[in-house]
C-alpha cells in the first residue's frame, strides 16, 4: 500500500498526505474546498480504476502474455519438458515446421474448415435470422432451441454425436429403422465423410450464435426505411437485396470475423471425437490438434511451442488483414452514416 | 486521462505483485515432505501413485501404516493421481521441485529424459532386494547398468480372449500361429462375433499390434541397439508393418475401430470383451481389471483367457519373447534413504503377496507369485519365466516422441492411408526432431 500513497506524494498532492489517511471519513464534509475535493475525487477514481482493473491485468499478464513470451522462448529449444531447456536450436524448429508434411496437412485442414464454416454458417443463419424476425407462431421457442447448442459444453457435445454417429450408434439404427438402410455409413472414420460430419456438428453448434447477432443486426434497421420501401413497391425480395443485406453487412462482417479466429483455433470438438491420432486420418485434425500431440504427447516441448507460435503469427496476419480490408467500413461507419 | 490510467495501471501491478508475492510465499511454507534430511528424527515421506479407488489405493494405505508400525519414526503420506493426469502433473512438480519423494515411474524414455535432467536418485540396492525383484524386472528398470526404478509386478502382454465364444465359435485350442489366428477370426465373423477388438482412437493399443509383430520379426540386438542409434534402418521394421498389413486383408477388427477408445464405456474395446461383443483383445497384464469394472455386474470375467502373441514364420525375433511394461517406483532428487526403505519392504514376499491380491497381477517376487490363481495371470506367468527375453513396450523403450509418431504412423497403416514403408520413414524422421 505504501506504493500507492507514494504515488500521490510524487504528483505533488502534497495536501492530501495527509488527509488521504483519514480516507471515507471526510470525505463526505461540505466545508471541504472544491479544487481538492476534485482532486481527491480523481485519486479515489484511480484507486477504484487499480482496484477494479488490478486484478484483470495481473490475470492476463500472468496467464495470457507471460505463456506466449515463454513459448516464445521454448520455441528455440529442442526440449522434452524435464528440467530447464538446455539445448538451443536457434530457429531449427521454425524451419522444420516449415517442411513438415503433416502441419501443412493440419494447415490445410484448419484453412478448409474456416471456409466451409463461413460459407455454410453465413447464409443459414441470415435465411433463418430473416425468418425468425417474422411474426410466427412459437418464434420464441424456435429461437430458444436454434440457441441452445451454443450454449452446451464442447465436451459434451462432442461426446454426445461421437456415441450417436459410432458405426453402431444412434443415427445408423435410425436410418435402418426409418427404410434409409442404404444410407448408414461410417460417419467418422470414413476419410470422405468425415469432414463433412465435422461441418454438420460444428453448424449444428454455432449457427445460433450467428442467428442471435443476425436478428440483433436485424433489428437495429429502421422500420421507416423497409415501410417507405414498400409504399415505393419494392417486392420482398428487393427489399432483403437492396435494404436488408447491406445493412446487415457490419454484423455479417463481424460474425465472419468471429467465425474465421474461431475456426483457426478449432480444437476441443475435433479432440473429443476423433482424437489427436485418428482425426490425421479422418482429415478433421487442426493446427491446436498437432500442437498438442507434439507437444504434449509426443514430448517434444520445444517444438510444440514453435507450433504455438507459428498459430498465433497466422491467426494475428488473418485478423490483421480482415480488419485492414474488410472491417475497416465499418469502423469508420462509413455504411451506416452514408444510409440512414 | 492517459496519464492517469498508467499511474492507476502501474498502482495494480504494483498491487498484484504484491499479492502474488505473499500467496507464494504462504505457499512454499508447508512444503515440508522434501527435508532431503535423513537423521533419527521424524521423517515425511510423500508418495504419489495412480490407482485411485478400491483395494490398489488401499494396499498403499495399509503398506504405509504396516512400515509405520516397523519404523515409528517414518511417516508415508499418499497422494493418488488419476492416470492420464498423473505424467503432466508430475513432470511439473518436478521441474518446479515440487516433486513427491516417491512415485510412479514408467520407465523407458520418459525415465531416460528424468535422468538426463538430474530429477531421480540412482537406486543402491541390497544383494537381498534384487534376489526379491529379479533380474529380468531390474534389467527394464536400469539405464547404463544403475537401477532407477524398483519394478513392483511384471507385466506380460498377450492376447486376452473369451473362453465361451472361442467354445461357441468352434476354436478348440488358442493359437499359436498368425496362421491359426487367421483361422479363428474366421470362424468367430462366422458365428456372428466381432473377432478382434481394438481402441485405435487412442493409438496405442492399435500400435501394440505392430510392436508384437517387430518383435517377432526383430532380433532382441537389433532392437536394443535401436533404442541408441534410434534409426529405424534394419528391413525386420518394415517386414514388421508388412505382417500388420497383411493380417488387416482378413478385417479382424471391429467395425468402426478406428473411433473406439480402449477403456472407457461399454463400446470401448474392454468394454466389448466385458460384454462378449467382441472375442479378443491384444493388452497388457492391467486388462483383467479394466474388463471387470465394464462388465455389467462389474465383476471379473468368469471366462476370460489369456494367450501369447502368435508365432511368426521366418521372423528373427525369439518366438517366446514377450513384450510387457516395466517400471515401478522411483525416488526424486530429493527423497530422504527412508523413501528407499519403504520400497524395499514393498518388494518382500507379504507386501508383494498384498500387492499382487490387490491389483490382480503378477508379482515380481518368486516367493510371492503363488499367490496368482487366475487362469489368465497364470497363462501369462508361465510364459513369462519360459520367455528368452522381455522388450518394453517400444513407445516407452524409444521415447515418447518417437512412441508417438510411430502409434500416429500404425493407425494410418491401419486408416489405409499410409504403409509399412511409412512407419518407418515417420519413426526415422520423428527421432531427427527430437
Amino acid at each position: 500500500m505504501s506504493d500507492t500513497l507514494g504515488t500521490d506524494t510524487a504528483t505533488g498532492h502534497r495536501s492530501q498526505g495527509t488527509s488521504r489517511v483519514g480516507g471515507a471519513a471526510t470525505s463526505g464534509s461540505p466545508t471541504r474546498p472544491r479544487p481538492a475535493s476534485r482532486r481527491r475525487g480523481r485519486a479515489k477514481m484511480r484507486l477504484e480504476i487499480a482496484l477494479l482493473s488490478g486484478p484483470a491485468i495481473i490475470m492476463f499478464l500472468a496467464f495470457v502474455i507471460f505463456p506466449v513470451a515463454l513459448a516464445a522462448y521454448y520455441g528455440f529449444y529442442r526440449w522434452h519438458g524435464y528440467g530447464a531447456p538446455t539445448d538451443w536450436v536457434g530457429l531449427n524448429n521454425y524451419k522444420l515446421i516449415l517442411t513438415d508434411p503433416a502441419f501443412q496437412q493440419v494447415l490445410k485442414h484448419s484453412f478448409l474448415i474456416m471456409g466451409l464454416s463461413l460459407v455454410i454458417q453465413g447464409p443459414l443463419a441470415i435465411v433463418l435470422a430473416l425468418l425468425l424476425n417474422q411474426k410466427i407462431r412459437g418464434r420464441s421457442v424456435i429461437r430458444v432451441l436454434i440457441f441452445v447448442p451454443y450454449i452446451i459444453s464442447e465436451v459434451i457435445v462432442g461426446t454426445g454425436w461421437s456415441l450417436m454417429l459410432q458405426s453402431d450408434g444412434a443415427v445408423n439404427d435410425l436410418l435402418r429403422h426409418i427404410g434409409l438402410g442404404s444410407l448408414q455409413a461410417d460417419w467418422l472414420s470414413n476419410p470422405k465423410l468425415a469432414i463433412w460430419t465435422l461441418m454438420g456438428i460444428i453448424s449444428w453448434k454455432y449457427i445460433g450464435f450467428a442467428v442471435i447477432l443476425m436478428l440483433a443486426g436485424l433489428q437495429s434497421i429502421p422500420e421507416e426505411l423497409f415501410e417507405a420501401a414498400q409504399i415505393d413497391g419494392a417486392s420482398y425480395w428487393q427489399i432483403q437485396r437492396r435494404i436488408t443485406l447491406p445493412l446487415l453487412g457490419p454484423t455479417i462482417r463481424i460474425w465472419a470475423f468471429l467465425s474465421i479466429i474461431g475456426s483457426l483455433q478449432l480444437f476441443d470438438l475435433v479432440y473429443i471425437i476423433w482424437g489427436q491420432y485418428v482425426s490425421g486420418t479422418a482429415g478433421t485434425s487442426t493446427m491446436a490438434i498437432y500442437m498438442l500431440a507434439q507437444g504434449r504427447n509426443a514430448g517434444n516441448y520445444g517444438y510444440g511451442s514453435a507450433i504455438a507460435v507459428v498459430m498465433f503469427l497466422i491467426s494475428l496476419i488473418v485478423a490483421l488483414i480482415y480488419q485492414r480490408f474488410v472491417l475497416r467500413r465499418d469502423l469508420r461507419g462509413a455504411v451506416t452514416e452514408g444510409v440512414v | 486521462m492517459t496519464r492517469k490510467t498508467r499511474s492507476a495501471t502501474a498502482v495494480a501491478i504494483g498491487l498484484g505483485i504484491a499479492l502474488a508475492a505473499t500467496g507464494c510465499a504462504g505457499g512454499s511454507d508447508d512444503d515440508s515432505g522434501n527435508t532431503g534430511s535423513s537423521g533419527g528424527g521424524k521423517v515425511t515421506v510423500t508418495l504419489w501413485e495412480n490407482s485411485t479407488t478400491g483395494p490398489g489405493k488401499q494396499f498403499f494405505v495399509d503398506a504405509a501404516k504396516a512400515y509405520h508400525t516397523l519404523h515409528p519414526n517414518v511417516t508415508v503420506t499418499l497422494q493418488t493421481v488419476q492416470n492420464e493426469d498423473f505424467d503432466g502433473k508430475l513432470q511439473t512438480a518436478l521441474n518446479s521441485n515440487s516433486a513427491p519423494d516417491v512415485f510412479l515411474q514408467r520407465g523407458g524414455g520418459k525415465m531416460q529424459a528424468m535422468v538426463d535432467a538430474g530429477q531421480i536418485q540412482a537406486l543402491d540396492l541390497t544383494a537381498a532386494d534384487k534376489t526379491n525383484a529379479g533380474p529380468a524386472a531390474i534389467a527394464g528398470d536400469s539405464i547404463d547398468g544403475k537401477i532407477y526404478a524398483v519394478p513392483l509386478d511384471t507385466a506380460p502382454e498377450g492376447i486376452y480372449y473369451s473362453k465361451d465364444l472361442f467354445r461357441q465359435a468352434g476354436i478348440s485350442s488358442a493359437p499359436t500361429t498368425m496362421d491359426e489366428l487367421e483361422a479363428g477370426v474366421a470362424k468367430l465373423k462366422a458365428a456372428n462375433v466381432a473377432p478382434i477388438a481394438v481402441g485405435a482412437k487412442d493409438a496405442w493399443p492399435a500400435a501394440h499390434w505392430y510392436y508384437n509383430f517387430a518383435l517377432r520379426e526383430c532380433s532382441q540386438d537389433t532392437m536394443t541397439k535401436v533404442g541408441k542409434s534410434l534409426k529405424f534402418d534394419d528391413p525386420c521394421w518394415t517386414k514388421a508393418g508388412d505382417d500388420l498389413a497383411s493380417f488387416l486383408k482378413v478385417n479382424p477388427f471391429q467395425k468402426g475401430f478406428l473411433t473406439a477408445s480402449s477403456q472407457q464405456g461399454a463400446g470401448s474395446s474392454a468394454g466389448m470383451l466385458a460384454n462378449h461383443k467382441a472375442a479378443m483383445e491384444l493388452m497388457g497384464n492391467w486388462d483383467p481389471g479394466v474388463i471387470a469394472g465394464l462388465t455389467k455386474d462389474q465383476k471379473p470375467l468368469p471366462d476370460l483367457g489369456w494367450f501369447p502373441f502368435p508365432g511368426v514364420a521366418g521372423g528373427q525375433g525369439d518366438p517366446s519373447a514377450i513384450m510387457g511394461g516395466s517400471g515401478g517406483y522411483s525416488l526424486s532428487k530429493k527423497a530422504p534413504k527412508e523413501a528407499l526403505g519403504f520400497l524395499e519392504f514393498l518388494l518382500t514376499k507379504d507386501q508383494q503377496v498384498a500387492y499382487a491380491k490387490a491389483f490382480v497381477t503378477i508379482p515380481v517376487n518368486k516367493e510371492a507369485q503363488s499367490v496368482v490363481t487366475e487362469p489368465y495371470n497364470i497363462s501369462a506367468l508361465q510364459a513369462f519365466n519360459k520367455a528368452a527375453y522381455s522388450m518394453q513396450f517400444l513407445d516407452t523403450e524409444y521415447g515418447q516422441n518417437v512412441g508417438n509418431a510411430m502409434n500416429t504412423a500404425v493407425v494410418n497403416l491401419l486408416a489405409g492411408k499410409g504403409t509399412a514403408a511409412d512407419i518407418v520413414k515417420d519413426t526415422n524422421s520423428a527421432a531427427e526432431r527430437g
